[in-house]
């Protein structure tokens, strides 16, 4: 199945939502790197729109622009031609103030986990907690996410005294803390062993359905495509394929070779 | 108070490596201590000049019109002081001898010069608790009281040394405490007018002789609750103009002034000052810079997180002012140690006072918030978009 984005997709076996049950709507997204001469389109003309609770893959070669279309819908960068709707909230055109509000409501998780050494597990996710003015609660609030990681006798331990496993749950807790509807993940268990990333992801789908949590996630790793409702296809800056995951294993079925596996 | 609440990060981030930490503290206490020792030396220099001045026991000084400094040796006629004490309100007036001899060291047999300070016994001219208790010892012929301070090429001076003092037979009968300036030479020795006389009346052709005549300083006392300042200004209007008439505090002033005005010691020490102090911004600066590099990603998730720039500025800045404080702490005490090591080795004035430890302590953290300043346009271009990939 081929999608050139100027067709607005929902994809896979979600039918068509109207906009307010939409988490993302993008419309004719355009974005540039550099200035001028030195102008270099990154992505061009993408469509698509996710549900809440869907969880996406986004996959693609190297220097598809996988990773800065997830920086574009984390409000990481600033906007200029197309729609793109987070949340109901316009990002194109924002200033860099709203962008920064409209991040709050994200949770973020990263390939690195990023925590401070110098602050324990429950600190560094209270961190989060502060975001939204919990002082009071972000202790019990922190345990209590940490606790639903399996992370309850790592509570005070610095990321120093953990494992690679118990750090990224750490990350995840500190992205979940606050209850965002939307989540984004870069490569979330590209660090981990195959068990950890295993759990890793199998933790994230059951907080998706739980929570009604719409999650994209850019990986390459194969072993945890089956999490997926979706998977979003990009290459050069265009959307190449957009699939239901039971389309996806037939489209890449050894029996029906396709070239675009080799590209995962 | 929410800035209670939140988790303390620039506090952890800094103390979470002991090692690093403490290097830390260390540069910033080496910049502090630079700093002090350096204002130290220029203070030492300017109040040591003036620490004998500030000790003279007088409302008002009489000095001759051509003696701008304590190197200047013009002396004034002794009867200035007669008719002074004619004057409403003056209680008392009288005269201070300074002269420079040679000291002959009883060891080494080398002479070095000092200075002589010369008074009758009966006038307390001077506010030194020690030489008010034995000044009665100098009126025996040939005494001497000399400051314990004194440099220590002098050689013996314990009550009892007998040696010296411009090829004449000198007796040591007391100490006393006051340090060395640069007009003092190698320094202090008190001594009665009559002994004076013995040593300065008749000297070589090539000296200038000196009597009772002519003093050097007059001290002027005033009745109690008089004004002394207008008492000072009613003597300058109606003495001869061969003197000039200040108050003690003027006089003071006016030597300050002198080493100020006319010698490099203000612009060669304040150098120093300022260029510990940009050590000091650069120190920290490396400091702070590397907590942020180290930190990048760190602090780039924070702002993905939706962290706003100035919480980022307010965590450098206060990793700034803490390193101020806690540097400046081990920076003090050393700093005092070496002052109390120095004033021993050298003789000069080397005075911690809370002024200076204050202006100081300002000093340090405006260092430091220069540094974090600087340090934080690092944070401020981290872009949270780079975390990604």
């Amino acid at each position: 199945m081929e999608a050139n984005g100027s067709q607005p997709v929902s994809g896979g076996s979600v039918a068509i939502a109207d906009a307010s049950d939409l988490a993302v709507q993008i419309r004719h997204l355009n974005y540039y790197f550099g200035q001028g001469e030195l102008r270099k389109q990154a992505l061009f003309d993408i469509s698509l729109d996710f549900p809440r609770g869907q969880i996406a893959i986004i996959t693609g070669p190297s220097g598809s622009g996988k990773t800065t279309f997830l920086s574009l819908i984390g409000a990481l960068r600033t906007l200029h031609e197309g729609s793109l709707k987070v949340m109901g909230r316009e990002l194109v055109g924002m200033s860099n103030s709203q962008l920064v509000e409209v991040r709050r409501g994200i949770g973020f998780i990263f390939q690195a986990h990023n925590l401070f050494e110098s602050l324990t597990a429950s600190q560094n996710v209270e961190m989060a907690v502060e975001l939204m003015g919990g002082f009071g609660s972000k202790r019990a609030q922190a345990i209590a996410v940490l606790k639903q990681l399996g992370l309850e006798n790592r509570v005070d331990y610095k990321p120093n005294s953990l494992s690679g496993g118990q750090k990224q749950r750490v990350a995840i807790a500190r992205a979940l803390v606050n209850q965002p509807q939307l989540i984004l993940a870069d490569e979330p268990t590209a660090a981990l062993d195959k068990q950890s990333g295993r759990d890793v992801v199998n933790l994230m789908q059951q907080l998706a359905r739980e929570q009604q949590c719409t999650i994209l996630m850019v990986t390459h790793d194969n072993r945890i495509l089956d999490v997926a409702d979706r998977i979003i296809n990009l290459v050069d800056g265009h959307l190449e394929s957009d699939t239901s995951m039971k389309e996806f294993v037939t489209a890449h079925d050894p029996k029906n070779l396709d070239p675009r596996m080799f590209m995962l | 108070m929410s800035f209670l609440k939140h988790t303390p990060l620039a506090w952890l981030n800094l103390t979470h490596d002991r090692r690093r930490l403490l290097t830390s503290l260390g540069g910033v206490a080496f910049a502090v201590l630079l700093i002090f020792m350096f204002n130290g030396f220029k203070n030492a220099l300017y109040d040591s000049q003036v620490q004998l001045l500030q000790l003279l026991n007088a409302d008002i000084i009489i000095i001759n019109t051509q003696k701008n400094n304590m190197f200047v040796p013009e002396p004034f006629a002794r009867r200035r002081l007669y008719q002074a004490r004619a004057f409403d309100g003056v209680e008392d007036a009288y005269p201070l001898y300074i002269n420079t001899a040679n000291w002959k060291n009883a060891e080494t047999r080398t002479t070095r010069p000092i200075r002589v300070l010369a008074f009758n016994p009966q006038d307390s001219v001077l506010r030194i608790p020690e030489v008010q208790s034995q000044v009665s010892k100098l009126q025996a012929p040939e005494t001497v009281l000399v400051d314990l301070q004194s440099r220590p090429e002098l050689g013996p001076i314990t009550p009892g040394v007998e040696t010296e003092l411009g090829d004449r037979r000198v007796r040591v009968v007391g100490n006393y405490s006051l340090g060395t300036d640069f007009a003092s030479g190698n320094g202090n020795l008190i001594m009665s007018d009559q002994n004076y006389l013995r040593y300065f009346s008749q000297v070589n052709p090539e000296d200038e002789e000196r009597d009772l005549s002519t003093a050097d300083i007059g001290l002027v006392k005033v009745a109690e609750g008089a004004d002394a300042e207008r008492i000072a200004a009613t003597l300058s209007e109606n003495l001869p103009k061969d003197v000039k008439v200040l108050t003690l505090e003027g006089f003071v002033q006016q030597e300050f002034t002198y080493w100020q005005e006319n010698t490099n010691i203000g612009f060669v020490f304040s150098l120093l000052t300022a260029m510990a102090f940009i050590v000091g911004v650069i120190l920290v600066y490396q400091i702070l810079y590397t907590d942020v590099s180290d930190h990048w990603a760190e602090y780039a998730t924070l702002k993905a997180m939706g962290y706003r720039n100035f919480f980022l500025l307010g965590v450098v800045l206060q990793e700034a002012t803490i390193l101020s404080l806690l540097g400046f702490i081990p920076g003090f005490c050393i700093s005092v140690l070496l002052y109390n090591a120095t004033a021993d080795a050298t003789g000069l004035l080397m005075r911690m006072t809370v002024d200076r430890a204050l202006s100081t302590l300002v000093a340090t953290f405006v260092m430091c918030l220069i540094s974090g300043a600087i340090a934080v346009r690092k944070v401020q271009a981290t872009d949270p978009a780079e975390v990604f990939g």
